[in-house]
This record gives C-alpha cells, structure tokens and sequence, in this order.
C-alpha cells in the first residue's frame, strides 16, 4: 500500500524530511530526550513536629496540662516532668489515674494510691521530698519512674514556686 | 449519529495521508526513537542509596533546651540509644553473646598484624602492608618488621623511664611505629608538626614536658632545643635511608652528660634479634596511654588536644562504620594518606585502615597543603585522604583551567547521572571526561576521596558543591567531606557516601557519626514558633575530649538534616 502511494506521488515530495510524519516524530524524539536529561527536583520529606522545648515548671504553670481541650497531659515524679499524651487513655480526662494529670504524682505512684489526698495542695508551698516514705514505697517509685522514662518523654522539670530557676525560666 | 462515520472516516484519510509520507528520513527518526526509548529503559539504573535515606540523613531528638537546637545524631545511633564508643573487639574465647570491648590502639595493631581471617575466624596469613612514597619511589614495609622496630623502640624507651615522648617527623612509619610503642610500652605520645622552628619547638617541648624527643637527624640544632628544656634525656634521630653512613650520635659539648643521643636504625639494627617480631602481649583491662597532637589555632603555638585512647577508638571505629557496607575500606584497598597524621582526621582514617587490613601508604610530604597530583605520583591507590585545603587548590588551579569543551559535554552527562542518584561508571564518556584535568593523575583504581575541612580553617577553602561533583566525575570516585574540630577525634560531621546531589555555593558537610551528637547552642528563643536551627555548634559524645566542647563556628540545619556552617 505504502510503495504504491509513494510510487504515485511526485519523486519530491517523498524525499522531503519536512513531512507531517517527520515533525511528529521528531518532537517526539526531543520529548523523550528531554524526559530523560531534565533536571529533576531532589527529594525532600515534610518536616516533622518542631522539637518541645525543655521547660521548667512550678506546681501552678504545670496544672493547665491535665489533657482537658485538647492540651498534652504532663505528669511529674521526683523533679522530672514527663509528657504521658500517648497514655491520655489513663492518665487523661476520665481516665484511671487522672488525678495525677497536670500534678507531682511522685506520692501517689510511691504509695500505689490514685486518690486525691497523695497530690501535694498547696500549690505554692515547697516540693513534697517524700521523706516519710519507706523502702519498699520508694522502690515502686523507682520502678514507676523506669517505666516512665523508657515510655514517655522528659519535656520539663518541677521546682517549687518561687526557686530561683522558676523565676529565670518564666 | 450520521456525523460518526464520516469522522472515522475523516480521521483514517488523516492518518493514512499522514503515513504516506514515510520515507527514508522517517526510517531514521523512528530508529532513533526507538534506540533512546530502549536505552533509556535498558540502561537506567537504579540510585546507589534510596533517595529517602539522602531526604533526611540524621535523627533529631523530640525534646530540646531553651535557646538550643534539637539535639542531632546519626541514623546508626538514634536518640535514646548509647553512642558508639569503641571499635566492639572479641577476645578468643569470650562468650558468644557478650558485647566486645572498645579496645584501644594495641588491638588495632594486633589486628593488623594478625591480617584477614577466614570466615571461622581462622587466619589466612593475608597481611596489609605499608608503603612509603618518597617522591616517585615507593618502599614496601612488612607489618613484622615494623613490629621489631615497635618492640625495640619501645623497650628503649621505657627502659629509661620515659613518660612523654615528643615526636617531630614527616609521615613515615617510624611516626607510626612511635605511635603504636607509646600504646603497648606506656609512655605519652605528642605529635609535634615537624619543620618547625627550634625555638618553637623549644617552648612545644617545655610545655608537654617532653622527655623524649623523636625527630628527623639533621634537621634540628640540639643545642637550640634543649634550651630551657631541662627535663629532655632523650633523643633519637631517625636518619633518612641516604644519609644513614654519617655518624649521628654526636652530642653538642655543653650536653653531653645529660642528653642521650641514639639513632633509631642503629638500635634497630643492634636488638632485632633481642626482642623478635611479635606483638608484645598485654593486658586489654590496662589503659593505654594518652596521643597528643597540636590543633593550629591563631596563637604562633597552636593549641596541644591530648586525645585518650577511648576517644581514638570512638572516633576511628565511628569513621569506618560510617561507610555502607559494599563502600567499606577492606584488605583489598590501598590507603594513601596525604594529610599530615599530626591531625586526628587523618589518623584516625588509617588506624581505621590497618584495623580493616588495607595496605596503608604514607607520604614524607604529607600535610595540609601538598600538590595533590604530586603526592599521589607513584601510587595507585584506592583511597585517598586529603585536606580541603589541597584539594581545593588542586580544582583551582588544575582542574578548572584545563577542563576543555569535550571535558566539559563529558562533565554534563555525567553530572545528570550523578543527580539522579548513580555514580557514573567508568566508561567512554568518563575517558572523555577525563582527557584534560586529571590527565596526568595514577588514579585508575581510586573509589573514595576522603577529605577533611578544619572548622576553623579559611573561608576560600571550603569546597563547593560544585567542586565535589567535578572532583566525583573526574576521579572517578565517591566522595565523603568531613569537617573536624579541635578536642574531636575523627570527624565532628561527613557527607554521605552516595549523597551526590548539587546545591548552590558551599557544600554541606552531612551529618555527625555515630560517636558524636551535635546540637546548636545560642538561638534567640524569641522566635518560639520556628524550628530552632542555627547556633553555635555543640559536640558531645565518646570521641570528644572532655566529653563536650564548644566551638566558635556557627552553623546550621538544612532541611535534610545535614550540617552546614554559617559565614
């Protein structure tokens, strides 16, 4: 079919390189050079979440982070606070151990006891130092604090109001 | 519905007018569609390291301090995980499952010495060598005969009670051999640059309290030296092979009762068959002793960093962990250092060398700023050890003047492939590439250029991006681009092996190794929001002295996580 089209057509024509067929094909030929040699964009990845910058708390400024309005549930043992969120289930609003939220639960996990009157009242006095604790008491403090410290975060530190640091820090 | 087949019919007159115009030139065209489409599928390979492991290179601690970055680490050691602090060695007959010890520089050179093992940990005899390249020539040293030389050397001095040996020579093996006596027979060993002037070398030895001192014969005027310097006993000359017919021992008048003056090849010579050719046995729980070498700060002086043994095996087994695995340095590489071995980047990459097995060459000229195609005459080595500074001059001078256009359409292609990921391979197009910069260069076999920026070295030296990718095309070999810091053993940041991508102006100098972690002390904490990413740079960990030390550099976080400084 193609031989007897050409055979018809005048001898000038056929031999132009300037044929529909050649211009397609040749933009085609660019295009696919072009894909392989275009510069390509290095891949990035997002950016994760801004590092939680280390603070430092007194009694009062940790109690709004007891994970009510969507706020990160914090907890304190022995100076250290640690971000529980992960655990919000129990440590969180409703949970378990709720009371502990936003609170010094070094008492409390020392003594195995979730209720209200193992957190320290008065906000603004000094640091409970748990010196009226027995061994055994401390020891499960000392396991809690272990199993804080492989789960969950160090964001801040507990000092008393008015220490030195808490005045530097705020 | 009518329409329908009057555009089918329209549309196949289209095609088949179309077709009628094939001809010989269409032929061609086709032809060569065809051969790019298929060599483009045939030949693409894929990148040398997933393009996700280059997105983000290290890992970022959760929490951060006030006014200071996220604390930075290596994939190998993420946060939470202990830093690597010791090259990991299993004594025969240890418990199968227990840890190895960190050991220190003697493990290194019985490793050495032992040579490769076979799979059941039976040895093959197989051992490095170290080469010696004096200009053209090359010497050949056997690992037994260097012990020798360790075992007399080392007896010598510790039988006369030496605690700190200074020692002011060229990279030869008696530098090493100094070295590694100092580890297995307890004295202290500073490394003091040589070609000094003797007056400050004078005030070096006065301030280590030198007892010793090693140096080259001939180029040092006693007298001078041992001035103010009333601790100093000992002196060993270490004569060149050409002059070692003159007599040596010559002691200055006025010294002469209380210097004693020896030279290393003739006490050789007399105890090579008193102490033998083995590895000293010792005691792995014993410390070994202190190296000490002089960082060059702005003072005429320079500042002494003395390095322990933990932080030398931190910072070297961090170095040779940090290549993947198929980039490893093994026995069958030749190391060729041509930076001096007075600055911990150098020595910790050729201790990192003879503890894999390689052959190890050293250069008498080695140093900071050396002819780079100079130094490596003679050789064909398959790693290469440099400063910035040399390397920078080299693309300077060399490289760039003589890249013509043929190099250049070369350089092109090569650098396409070199951003989508693989490292071009030696073919042609490289030989094209090649013809006019590294013309002149031994470097068929090289694979890795290992080059090392002093924190606090000049602005102009620092590489670019750019440079790195020409230097990766023209030899021919993976790049790693290390910034060191003084008090930092190895390296306090490198480039990823396969990270071969191109940004604008200075490159970035990757991310620290596994015995290190960096964070960036001193942002304004007013912008609370932001990221916090630049600062003054913190390095802590196993391989630095004292723990943690402070630069003055500033530097910053790029988005992949690597290190770049800031003006």
């Amino acid at each position: 079919m193609d031989s007897a089209d050409g055979a018809v057509s005048p001898p000038a024509e056929v031999m132009s390189i300037a044929s529909p067929i050649n211009l397609i094909l040749l933009s085609l030929f660019v295009v696919v050079v072009y894909l392989q040699f275009r510069p390509k964009a290095p891949v990035t990845l997002p950016s994760g979440p801004p590092p939680v910058v280390f603070r430092t708390f007194t009694p009062s400024t940790l109690l709004p982070f007891d994970g009510n309005d969507e706020r990160p549930v914090y907890i304190a043992v022995r100076g250290r606070v640690f971000d529980v969120t992960p655990g919000r289930n129990f440590y969180g609003p409703g949970g378990p151990y709720a009371n502990f939220a936003g609170r010094d639960a070094s008492r409390g996990l020392a003594c195995q006891s979730f209720d209200e009157e193992m957190l320290t009242k008065d906000l603004k006095g000094p640091l409970d130092e748990l010196k009226d604790l027995d061994e055994e008491q401390l020891e499960n403090l000392a396991s809690w604090e272990a199993r804080f410290t492989e789960k969950y975060l160090v964001v801040g530190k507990l000092v008393a109001e008015g220490d030195l640091e808490a005045s530097k820090a705020s | 519905m009518a329409t329908d087949p009057t555009l089918v019919a329209r549309l196949d007159a289209l095609v088949s007018d179309i077709l009628a115009d094939w001809n010989i030139y269409t032929t061609l065209i086709a032809g060569a569609l065809v051969a790019v489409a298929i060599s483009s599928l045939v030949f693409s390979n894929e990148p040398d390291t997933h393009p996700f492991l280059l997105a983000r290179q290290a890992t970022t601690s959760p929490v951060r301090q006030p006014g200071e970055s996220a604390v930075y680490r290596s994939l190998e050691t993420p946060y939470g995980f202990p830093l690597k602090a010791g090259l990991n060695i299993r004594d025969p007959g240890a418990l199968k499952w227990t840890s190895g010890r960190n050991g220190d520089l003697r493990d290194i050179w019985k490793t050495a010495v032992r040579g490769v093992l076979n799979e059941d940990g039976s040895a093959t005899g197989k051992q490095g060598k170290i080469y010696t390249v004096l200009g053209k020539n090359v010497e050949e040293h056997s690992l037994d005969n260097i012990t020798q030389e360790i075992n007399v050397i080392g007896q010598h001095l510790s039988g006369a009670k030496v605690e700190t040996v200074a020692v002011c020579l060229t990279d030869s093996i008696e530098l090493l051999a100094a070295i590694f006596a100092g580890a297995f027979y307890g004295y202290k060993t500073v490394i003091v640059p040589h070609n000094m002037q003797p007056d400050i070398l004078s005030a070096h030895l006065q301030k280590i309290k030198a007892d010793a001192l090693i140096a080259e014969a001939g180029s040092l005027d006693l007298s001078v030296v041992a001035k103010g310097n009333d601790q100093l006993a000992h002196v060993l000359w270490v004569a060149k092979y050409g002059s070692r017919h003159m007599d040596w021992s010559h002691v200055p008048e006025e010294l002469k009762n209380r210097l004693e003056v020896n030279v290393w090849h003739n006490l050789v010579e007399e105890n090579r068959n008193i102490h033998g050719s083995d590895v000293p046995s010792y005691d792995p729980s014993t410390p070994t002793p202190s190296v000490t070498t002089v960082w060059p700060s702005g003072a005429a002086l320079g500042d002494f960093v003395e390095y322990s043994p933990k932080n030398l095996v931190a910072g070297i087994s961090a170095l040779s962990s940090v290549l993947p695995r198929p980039q490893k340095v093994t026995s069958n590489d030749l190391v060729l250092c041509i930076d001096s071995l007075s600055r911990s980047y150098p020595l910790c990459q050729v201790m990192a060398a003879l503890f894999a097995n390689a052959s190890v060459a050293l250069n008498s000229v080695a140093g900071e700023s050396v002819d780079f195609a100079l130094a490596t005459a003679g050789v064909s080595p398959t790693v290469i050890i440099a400063s910035s500074r040399t390397i920078s001059d080299y693309h300077k001078k060399i490289m760039e003047p003589h890249t013509g256009v043929v190099s250049k359409l070369g350089q092109w292609v090569q650098s396409r492939s070199l951003e989508a990921g693989h490292m071009p391979s030696r073919n042609v197009l490289s030989q094209l590439a090649n013809i006019g910069p590294t013309a002149e260069l031994s470097l068929d076999k090289l694979r890795l250029l290992c080059i090392s920026h002093r924190v606090d070295a000049d602005r102009e030296y620092r590489l670019t991006s750019q440079q790195l990718t020409d230097l990766r095309i023209f030899t021919g070999a993976r790049v790693v681009y290390a910034l060191t810091g003084p008090g930092i053993a190895g390296a306090i940041s490198q480039t990823h092996v396969f990270d071969y991508r191109q940004h604008h102006g200075p490159s970035h100098f990757g991310v620290p190794p596994s015995s290190v972690e960096i964070f960036l002390a001193g942002f304004p904490e007013s912008q609370v929001s932001t990221h916090a990413i630049e600062g003054q740079v913190v390095v802590s960990g196993p391989a630095v002295v004292s723990g943690t030390t402070r630069l003055l550099a500033r530097g910053r976080f790029r988005s992949d996580n690597t290190l770049e400084l800031v003006s």
